[in-house]
């Protein structure tokens, strides 16, 4: 029986706690240099120099915030309620971590290769928005109440055009497995074909971060910092991590379903060279910087014209490019039968 | 096999335990969150009978939008419980019956439960077809379009009457609020904006 | 892939009609803005009309689609008649009271209509599914219309009342069929009847199922005891949408009960009997006793139509043919002479302020003799006093009863009546022997005088010519045993 109990149990859960462990270490070296990137790019775009004492050329800036942050004392507001303060930036971390169990690095590297995987990482985007209701709902503060409230009603509402975004998608590639979808864009990335909805999923997963000109939850000219306006130390650093991480994850979503996920641009020798992995990394890299871009150029939007583009524009508009979409599918012939 | 049951077990006795809490938990906040986690271990329960479509549709739909909106709502309201909860015991005696014959009823019931003949074969049927297993997104697809198309299209009517009624009865458009009019905005020019005016020293403006 | 053929959409023609012509309504009523209200509701009629022709059409012969979830016939054909016409004359009828009341919008009538859809898939379904759609869909645009006076506490009181029990109703229902389904292994009723007659004796399970089924099925035909929302709804609801509620709801959820009860579970008379037998006793008995302490006509009438329909299940209770073709006469006198009443209460406008009491007809023969004679020939009709339709009405039920040697209860619908005839001989005694008040508001409009002439003449002259009511209802109830 022992022998059944280590071959049958112990090595594949050591072997599932290797993998998980392999993909969430870079990922929060990604988080963390992506908060450095993020200062560094919109200290370039403003004309500044950005970090540059801590290390050369401030590298190590991030990590003295992590142990700054980690030293700190984390205040829980007399009035808040605990359990539930407490609980709300681990669930926004937690979540932003879970959603890579699904994302394919190269053709078979993936930690879950499941059926669904598409509908798995909608789940996890959708469940984010808990993490900050109950965060602002905890605090007993009305700013970060409002910050919550605001957040709720966004993100629910940029869902629903994701959702079609995604459901075109799915129609091109027939599958609702990453990396079935990601082979399907062995021809032809779907950015192109798709180009509208890509440029919709990207705006929608700049609401959906929480990400400006979308940044209305936090809002900090209004609301302070908004939900998370109570929280220090340590579960503050959750929620940083938990957003950069959901950033990261929206890039990597972008990459997957419409930038060829680790496919080369072009399926010729000295692209081919370059291994998946590198490519995927790079492409989310550059979707990670275009959501840096967006912020250093644009304005907040207004409360109502955020929902007036969300419901008015974007779902009419989603809706009607997936009956096309299937229209021209079926017209042609070219749904895909797997 | 063994992990299965253990997950089985695990899953059936949080979501028992999640949905005493729902009805018994002092705050309403707390008693959402509770439902919140028996909607995810219903989904795990679906997850273990391979139904993994289903399991991501109760997240998407149940987790991810509606209890939103219901935390959204629970939140904002200032419901006192204590005072909702008042008349409990008065009507726990008639409470307590009804529960009870209903449970008895269910006892009856399961004494006289026997799995049909055919349900071992009905229940692999429609997934293997032409010997190549289907996922069950598209068992379910295959079904929804064709056998079930009439219930699926009434369904949609429904929710159709669900969209209007919610617009009926809630929707007011107040006299007196400034809306943007954004093709207006778009349309105005500059001669209708800006006018150039000579002033000269010490002498009124006209029309200002 | 699985190859399917795709279904017939004949048998459901006036239903994709009807819920076309609903869609394309509400685009025109959201693209012409407020003020649409009165060219929908016309629209909405003439749809309504062209569906009713289609209904009769298709419904000639019994025709089964939809991989056996949707079936047509000449009962659903004639109950379906009967619901158009209940849905079309409500529009009309409403049309001036909503203006009255400043809240007539273009939903209303699309509202009507697609609760109409609704209530044809429940007469056509043939599946469990169906049945719950159906039902859902009918139930969903009446919570709606229920509160469609939103600004009144009353009015959203009773659509608040009204969704919540009748969800609880739906949650029974689901409960029951979910049991059916558990013990029998399939939802279609074809495949039910099988089942059913094929098994020697019932398993308690389904039993319980079909006992559940019932008791959601006689919340939606406010049977007693499961009446309780019934005066409050119909007291709060506008009067045009408690017309509705008293007249098409009923239709839809008497055939649903029948086709359910008859077709899959036919072999199970004897079992379900006693329940159909209880719930028609206490509805009559309670009807009638207490209506009479009511002073609200709206509440009056309430009580009155859970008194109807404890006759109509008497003729449900018999289970053969012609106990199924009384009940079905019954329901299409039913409805003329209510239709009829409804118009009258609407009628009742002192200073643009409806007069619900009963005491408000005082000497309405008086001031308005033709209005005060139509309520006297529907109160006349609705008591059961010969030579009016009513009298008829009931006496295909207790005809019916007695062959079945159901003499019990035959005997205890007569008394009721007895009783019953006290209020409604009472409101011919307000209106012609007490001393007259101001008169209602005039004029009457076009509408409503159109549908209280036709009523009346119906009610008072079936004796007649009752066969273009007879003749149908027989064909109707003998394709229900036919098959």
């Amino acid at each position: 029986m022992a022998s059944g109990f280590w071959g049958g149990y112990a090595l594949p859960t050591a072997i599932v706690v290797g993998e998980v462990i392999a993909v969430v270490v870079p990922l929060l070296i990604a988080i963390a240099y992506f908060t450095y990137a993020e200062r560094k790019v919109l200290a370039f775009s403003q004309l500044r120099k950005g970090p540059n004492v801590v290390g050369p050329f401030g590298l190590l800036q991030p990590i003295a915030d992590g142990v700054k942050l980690f030293l700190k004392e984390t205040v829980v507001p007399s009035g808040a309620n605990r359990i539930v303060f407490v609980a709300a930036p681990m669930v926004t971390f937690t979540l932003a971590l879970v959603a890579w169990a699904v994302i394919p690095f190269d053709y078979g590297i993936v930690i879950a290769n499941i059926n669904v995987g598409i509908l798995y990482l909608f789940a996890i985007s959708s469940l984010s928005v808990y993490g900050i209701i109950m965060a602002g709902w905890a605090s007993n503060s009305r700013y970060a109440f409002l910050g919550a409230l605001r957040s709720a009603a966004q993100m629910v509402s940029y869902e629903v055009s994701i959702g079609f975004v995604l459901v075109t998608v799915l129609l091109c590639a027939g599958s609702l497995n990453l990396t079935d979808i990601v082979m399907a864009q062995q021809h032809i990335w779907f950015c192109i074909p798709l180009l509208p909805m890509f440029v919709i999923f990207f705006v929608s997963g700049l609401a959906e971060t929480n990400r400006a000109p979308f940044d209305l939850p936090e809002g900090e000219s209004e609301l302070v910092a908004g939900y998370f306006v109570e929280y220090s130390a340590m579960t503050f650093a959750l929620f940083f991590l938990g957003e950069y991480g959901n950033m990261i994850l929206v890039s990597a979503m972008t990459t997957i379903l419409f930038l060829g996920g680790w496919l080369a641009p072009f399926g010729v020798v000295p692209f081919t060279w370059v291994p998946g992995p590198v490519w995927l990394a790079l492409k989310v890299a550059f979707v990670c910087f275009c959501f840096l871009w967006v912020r250093a150029t644009f304005p907040r939007f207004r409360y109502d014209q955020l929902m007036r583009l969300g419901w008015k524009v974007f779902l009419p508009f989603s809706l009607l490019w997936l009956v096309l979409t299937a229209g021209v599918l079926t017209g042609m012939g070219w749904v895909p039968v797997r | 096999m063994i992990i299965q049951t253990i997950m089985f077990y695990a899953f059936s006795a949080v979501a028992v335990a999640s949905g005493v809490m729902v009805v018994s938990a002092r705050n309403p906040v707390h008693s959402v969150l509770f439902l919140i986690l028996a909607f995810f271990n219903a989904a795990g329960l679906f997850v273990l009978m391979g139904a993994e479509f289903l399991a991501m549709i109760l997240v998407i739909v149940y987790v991810g939008a509606v209890a939103v909106l219901f935390l959204f709502v629970v939140m904002m309201l200032d419901v006192d419980f204590a005072r909702l909860r008042s008349g409990f015991l008065r009507y726990l005696p008639i409470g307590a019956l009804i529960g009870f014959i209903l449970l008895a009823e269910l006892i009856l019931i399961f004494g006289s439960w026997e799995l049909a003949p055919s349900v071992a074969t009905a229940k692999a049927a429609p997934m293997l077809v032409g010997g190549i297993s289907l996922t069950n997104t598209r068992a379910l697809g295959d079904l929804i379009y064709t056998r079930y198309i009439f219930a699926f299209q009434t369904a949609g009517v429904i929710l159709l009457v669900a969209m209007i009624g919610a617009i009926v009865l809630t929707l007011r458009h107040r006299v007196g609020t400034r809306r943007q009019s954004i093709a207006a905005q778009l349309a105005r020019t500059r001669a209708q904006s800006v006018e150039v005016v000579k002033v000269r020293v010490g002498e009124p403006v006209d029309g200002v | 892939m699985h190859s399917f053929a795709p279904p017939a959409l004949l048998p459901a023609l006036p239903e994709l009609v009807l819920v076309c012509s609903a869609m394309l309504l509400l685009l025109i009523g959201v693209f012409r803005g407020e003020g649409s209200s009165r060219l929908v509701s016309w629209l909405a009629v003439l749809a309504l009309v062209v569906t009713l022709g289609l209904a009769v059409r298709v419904g000639l012969e019994p025709r089964v689609s939809f991989y056996g979830m949707f079936v047509t016939d000449p009962f659903a054909a004639f109950m379906k008649t009967l619901v158009l016409l209940g849905s079309a004359v409500t529009i009309l009828m409403g049309m001036r009271y909503f203006e009255d009341h400043g809240i007539a919008r273009f939903e209303f009538p699309v509202l009507v209509m697609l609760a109409s859809t609704g209530m044809m898939i429940m007469v056509s379904a043939n599946d469990l599914i169906t049945l719950y759609l159906g039902l859902e869909l009918q139930s969903l645009a009446l919570y709606v219309v229920a509160s469609f006076d939103r600004d009144s506490p009353r009015s959203s009181e009773a659509g608040l009342k009204y969704f919540v029990l009748g969800a609880l109703a739906s949650g029974l229902l689901l409960y029951g069929a979910s049991l059916v389904y558990g013990f029998t292994g399939t939802t279609n009723f074809a495949a039910l009847a099988t089942a059913v007659s094929s098994g020697g004796a019932p398993s308690a399970g389904l039993i319980i199922g079909l006992v559940f089924v019932a008791i959601g099925l006689a919340f939606k035909v406010s049977a007693v005891p499961f009446h309780m929302w019934t005066p409050d709804v119909y007291e709060g609801a506008p009067t045009p949408v408690t017309a509705f509620f008293a007249v098409s709801t009923k239709m839809a959820a008497i055939a649903l009960f029948i086709r359910f009860l008859v077709e899959p579970f036919g072999p199970l008379l004897a079992e379900w009997r006693q329940i159909i037998v209880f719930l028609s006793v206490a509805s009559m008995i309670l009807g009638s006793v207490a209506a009479i302490a009511q002073s609200n006509i709206k509440r009056l009438m309430a009580y009155s139509s859970i008194g109807h329909i404890g006759y109509a299940l008497i003729g449900l209770a018999v289970g053969t043919s012609s106990g199924i073709r009384g009940v079905l006469v019954y329901m299409a006198i039913y409805l003329f002479m209510n239709l009829g009443t409804w118009a009258v209460i609407l009628c009742m406008r002192r200073n643009g302020q409806m007069a619900e009491g009963i005491a408000d007809l005082a000497g309405l023969a008086r001031t308005q003799p033709g209005l005060a004679l139509a309520l006297a020939i529907f109160m006349f009709a609705m008591a059961g006093v010969p030579p009016t339709a009513g009298f008829f009405s009931k006496l295909y039920i207790f005809l019916a009863a007695i062959d079945a040697h159901l003499n019990g209860l035959a005997i205890i619908g007569v008394l009721a009546s007895v009783v019953g005839a006290f209020y409604y001989l009472r409101i011919v005694k307000v209106m012609y022997f007490d001393e007259p008040l101001a008169a209602f508001d005039r004029p009457i409009s076009a509408e409503l005088k159109g549908v209280l002439l036709v009523t009346a003449i119906v009610t008072l002259f079936f004796i007649l010519l009752p066969d273009p009511i007879v003749g149908p209802a027989q064909a109707a109830a003998a394709s229900l045993f036919g098959k």
